[in-house]
């Protein structure tokens, strides 16, 4: 039968499943970029040959930034597993996460403005994630304040 | 301070009864009576404040008091 701590297990394995997926991408795309793997007539790969070194370093930025955001995202699953769901240390791991998107949005968006419109929109979706992160940080933090004001009623 | 003092400790050192026996007879754990002593409590329920007065035989304004910054 399905339950919350399946769910919560599969959340747990997933992110595991992205962070060695993340670093493999970090050590396999520049050098996939390098060799030219992607194609030679492709309208990204075109526009993307003349930025190879700005792409791969923007790459790894972004890279270094999912990985924080990914194991601040298994920290918080963890919290949540151990019964610790509303708690001033799991609104500071939303915070990080929620800021590591906009990290990643400026980055893509640097990316995005000196080669492709490509850049552009994972740029925006970076952005429209970090937006719903911070509401869903401010939601948390009020159900802390909600919490320890009912904790400290006797 | 500023704000509402609880001063259960006073009430209960008149009335010479401990804690533990306090918690027992209002029905509290000795660890929320030890938050309420402590002013830690951000919020006492009518129901507690009750207990608490007939327990130690007292009114609420002797348990609560309130102070104003000068």
């Amino acid at each position: 039968m399905w339950n919350t701590d399946k769910s919560l297990t599969l959340s747990l394995v997933c992110t595991k499943i992205a962070i060695v997926l993340v670093f493999a991408a970090a050590i396999a795309f520049p050098i996939a970029l390098r060799k030219g793997l992607f194609g030679e007539d492709g309208y990204v790969t075109a526009q993307m040959n003349d930025h190879i070194p700005l792409i791969i370093a923007i790459f790894i930025i972004c890279c270094l930034l999912a990985l924080i955001a990914l194991f601040s995202l298994n920290r918080l699953l963890a919290n949540i597993k151990n019964g610790n769901v509303f708690t001033e240390k799991n609104v500071r791991l939303l915070r990080t996460i929620s800021w590591m998107c906009f990290a990643v949005a400026i980055a893509t968006l640097v990316a995005g403005f000196a080669t492709s419109f490509f850049f552009l929109v994972i740029g925006a979706l970076a952005c429209f994630f970090g937006l719903i992160l911070r509401v869903v940080k401010n939601v948390i933090a009020a159900a802390v304040q909600l919490k320890d004001e009912n904790d400290y009623t006797i | 301070m500023k704000g509402i003092a609880v001063n259960i400790d006073i009430v209960m050192a008149k009335r010479k009864i401990s804690a533990g026996e306090l918690a027992d007879r209002i029905g509290i754990t000795p660890a929320n009576l030890s938050i309420l002593k402590n002013n830690k409590a951000k919020a006492i329920r009518f129901s507690t404040l009750e207990a608490l007065c007939e327990a130690l035989d007292c009114q609420p304004g002797d348990i609560l008091e309130y102070t104003k910054d000068d």
